[in-house]
């Protein structure tokens, strides 16, 4: 690494060059961990249709339902935005632990805001503003002070724990506020109606532009120049430096789109439902640290982070329908499905290659 | 050989050097949280509403919360106001033992993974794991023994039964890191997901208590609990218990510093390729130190049940994620967190009185805590303001080069 190449296009390759290694390995525990699943509904619903009375025929039943796609997405949302966030972040070198945090800041900010101004969508904004101004922080305090990254994370998460419950006592009196307007659904006539595929065209905003963010982010990787300086800045940082692009500021940039990500992920959370409880691990329960296992799951690319963001959904959702049908399972067993899955993806896929330099903190030599 | 005794050389000026700066540092993140947190409650105080009579005036404008009352009973309030005079070791005092003593397990637990380089933010999960099958294991066996020898051969039992439930809760990230290569502090995190829900489960159905509303088991028999000696009992303090952590620290400090073991985690921590070359099986020490460091916090959990509640009751409270705070106040170093759980137990015990004589939210605490963490890992940031401030800048700078000049001769606390 020490004979850097001198201009743009070889920090570009050696990006490219290093994500290859190990891909082999990688692709087939994925491969296997999607073949198993596909095989598992493909078989339940077989199973249920012809026997429409078994445990299987109730389980296709709600995995063909309607309601469990609308379900699915619906819980996608506030993962899926802090996992594009968390690629972002980590691809240029800056783990962001913190994303559960994030989460949580702008999950309340969001509600604050629209309580106090009426509007939902400034209250949208405030959320993502909350979220940006602690990842800034977190971006001064990583990459200006070059402190442990992991352990900032920690504070980001621990300080937003703290901070978000604590405005809210201040303010209402209560962890919890109260209920402001939600950010109700666009539903797209005709298309609407179709069987199990017209949940998406009856949804939430936020669902909507989930989608343009995963594209977006997909775009932003794949055929734009700032896309391969974040790339570069994580897997070869010293390539990007010789090349003339400041690491420092592609980093700062890419914390505080992970910033903006998770707190668009945050701000729908809350005004889907219109409150922000600050119980315990409050609302987001989670949330951000199962986004980190679904980019990593999805090996950084903003598409497979969406996909298995909709498989962890995907079980909850299945769950919550299950609940309502009344399935002899315990609710507080049915809860913690995700996270149990969670580490059995995780045992699974095993080494997930990070990118090079991510965690390390860069110096420029002048 | 050689390159063995190179890596203990190595590691050794490396803790010397940074011993008396850790120190600063520490204090000096102390102190700024301290202060944000007082901005913060100022803040606070602007965004609340109070009756003019109330309110206190700073700078020419009113708030409705004061900082400097907030601090005043976070910090004396919790030492049982030791300069009003009439002051009582029975009072908050012993509360703010009593969370020191549980810190202290806490606090040594994320210390000893740190040390091996692990992140074990599972604390919390191997903590409450540990309470409910100490709950569970002394209820059975309290009803095999009873008086005096049932405290001295169930209180045993029962840490034993937390230690080893804990440590195997511990062990499972291990294997996890060891030989699937799972990244600890996402596991480790998941698992503290599944411990309470797991816990919640249990406690609401099969192992709940008839006679209560509550969430938690059948409550242990007096002689089963931790006896209040020179305490009154009122306030759940045991000076056994506190006894023991102290041990524990002394026992953590010997291991690590004295024993083959504390430096297969030591060179692991420092340099994992290094301790590697030199003969340490790092998936071993990986699945020792995260099983011991989940005995430590099953130990907590034990002391909880036994001390605290006499029961278990789901909702414990976040002592493991205080741990965290309190290893990385304390440099990870064992005896720097037996000073830096009384601290914490400190603002723990403070808490409480804070709410009784102020109107200001607890979790004021929280923020606190993140914010302590937060500036602990950026020593950086101390330099630069140390290097900033005229006169004093040589003095830490020469610390801050790291070499073995400057911290030779001040590494007494390390020794």
């Amino acid at each position: 690494m020490s004979d850097a190449p001198a201009d743009r296009a070889d920090a570009d390759s050696a990006a490219r060059n290093a994500e290859g290694d190990g891909f082999f390995e990688r692709y087939t525990t994925r491969a296997l961990v999607a073949g198993v699943t596909v095989a598992v509904v493909v078989t339940l619903l077989l199973a249920g249709l012809l026997f429409p009375d078994s445990l299987a025929g109730t389980l296709a039943d709600a995995l063909t339902s309607r309601n469990t796609l609308a379900a699915a997405l619906r819980l996608s949302v506030p993962i899926a935005f802090a996992a594009l966030g968390g690629i972002f972040a980590e691809k240029s070198g800056v783990i962001n632990i913190g994303l559960e945090g994030l989460l949580i800041i702008s999950a309340f900010s969001a509600i604050y805001v629209a309580d106090v101004t009426g509007g939902v969508w400034i209250g949208f904004a405030g959320g993502v503003v909350a979220s940006t101004l602690l990842a800034a922080l977190f971006a001064v305090v990583t990459i200006g002070f070059r402190a442990d990254q992991i352990i900032a994370g920690l504070a980001v998460w621990l300080i937003a724990l703290g901070l978000a419950p604590f405005a809210s006592q201040v303010i209402y009196s209560s962890p919890n506020t109260p209920t402001v307007a939600t950010t109700g659904t666009i539903t797209v006539p005709v298309l609407a109606d179709l069987p199990f595929f017209g949940a998406l065209f009856s949804a939430s905003p936020s669902v909507y532009l989930l989608f343009a963010a995963v594209f977006g982010s997909w775009y932003v990787f794949e055929r734009t120049a700032f896309g391969r300086w974040i790339r570069a800045s994580g897997e070869n940082p010293k390539a990007l430096d010789t090349a003339g692009v400041s690491v420092t500021h592609v980093r700062y940039a890419a914390v505080l789109i992970s910033g903006v990500l998770a707190g668009m992920g945050g701000a729908a959370l809350s005004l889907d439902l219109g409150q922000f409880t600050g119980n315990g691990p409050t609302m987001v329960n989670g949330k951000g640290f199962i986004a980190i296992v679904a980019y990593l799951f999805g090996n950084y690319n903003p598409v497979g982070a969406f996909l298995s963001t909709m498989l962890f959904a995907g079980l909850d959702a299945v769950q919550t329908v299950l609940q309502l049908q009344g399935i002899g399972i315990p609710r507080q067993l049915i809860r913690i499905t995700p996270f149990v899955v969670v580490i059995l993806v995780l045992a699974l896929v095993g080494r997930t290659r990070l990118p090079e330099a991510a965690g390390e903190n860069y110096e420029t030599e002048d | 050989m050689s390159v063995t005794d190179r890596a203990r050389s190595a590691l050794s000026r490396l803790v010397d050097a940074s011993a008396t700066e850790r120190i600063l540092i520490s204090t000096a993140a102390l102190v700024l949280s301290i202060l944000i947190g007082a901005v913060l409650v100022l803040v606070a105080g602007r965004m609340t509403t109070c009756t003019a009579g109330e309110a206190v005036y700073y700078f020419g404008t009113g708030f409705c919360y004061d900082p400097v009352v907030v601090f005043d009973r976070l910090f004396l309030g919790a030492l049982g106001d030791p300069l009003s005079g009439g002051w009582s070791p029975n009072g908050q005092f012993a509360v703010t033992l009593r969370e020191t003593t549980l810190l202290l397990f806490t606090g040594l637990s994320v210390a000893l993974a740190f040390r091996a380089g692990i992140f074990n933010i599972g604390t919390q999960g191997q903590m409450v794991v540990g309470a409910l099958a100490t709950a569970l294991g002394v209820l059975w066996a309290s009803s095999l023994v009873s008086g005096v020898v049932g405290t001295v051969v169930l209180i045993p039992f029962g840490l034993l039964v937390g230690a080893v439930f804990g440590g195997l809760y511990g062990a499972v990230p291990g294997l996890l890191k060891a030989y699937a290569d799972a990244n600890e502090v996402i596991t480790t995190i998941m698992l503290n997901f599944i411990a309470t829900g797991v816990a919640l489960y249990l406690v609401s159905g099969i192992f709940k208590d008839p006679e209560s509303a509550a969430n938690q088991t059948v409550p242990l028999p007096e002689f089963a609990q931790f006896p209040a000696l020179l305490f009154g009992g009122r306030q759940d303090f045991s000076i056994v218990a506190l006894g023991f952590g102290l041990l524990a620290v002394a026992a953590l400090y010997y291991a690590l510093e004295h024993t083959a073991f504390g430096y297969d985690v030591r060179t692991s921590g420092v340099q994992p390729e290094a301790a590697e070359y030199g003969g340490v099986d790092a998936k071993r020490t990986v699945v020792a130190s995260l099983t011991l460091s989940g005995a430590l916090g099953g130990i907590a959990g034990a002391m909880y049940v036994m001390m605290v509640l006499g029961t278990f009751q789901t909702g414990i409270p976040a002592y493991g994620f205080d741990g965290i705070t309190v290893s990385i106040l304390a440099g990870n170093n064992p005896l720097g967190v037996g000073v830096a759980a009384l601290l914490f137990g400190v603002l723990k015990s403070g808490t409480t009185v804070v709410q009784f004589a102020t109107d200001v939210p607890p979790q004021l605490v929280g923020v606190l805590r993140g914010l302590i963490i937060l500036f602990v890992a950026m020593p950086e940031f101390f330099r630069l303001l140390a290097r900033g401030l005229p006169g004093t800048g040589s003095r830490p700078e020469a610390v801050a080069t790291d070499g073995g000049t400057a911290g030779d001769g001040r590494g007494e606390t390390d020794e």
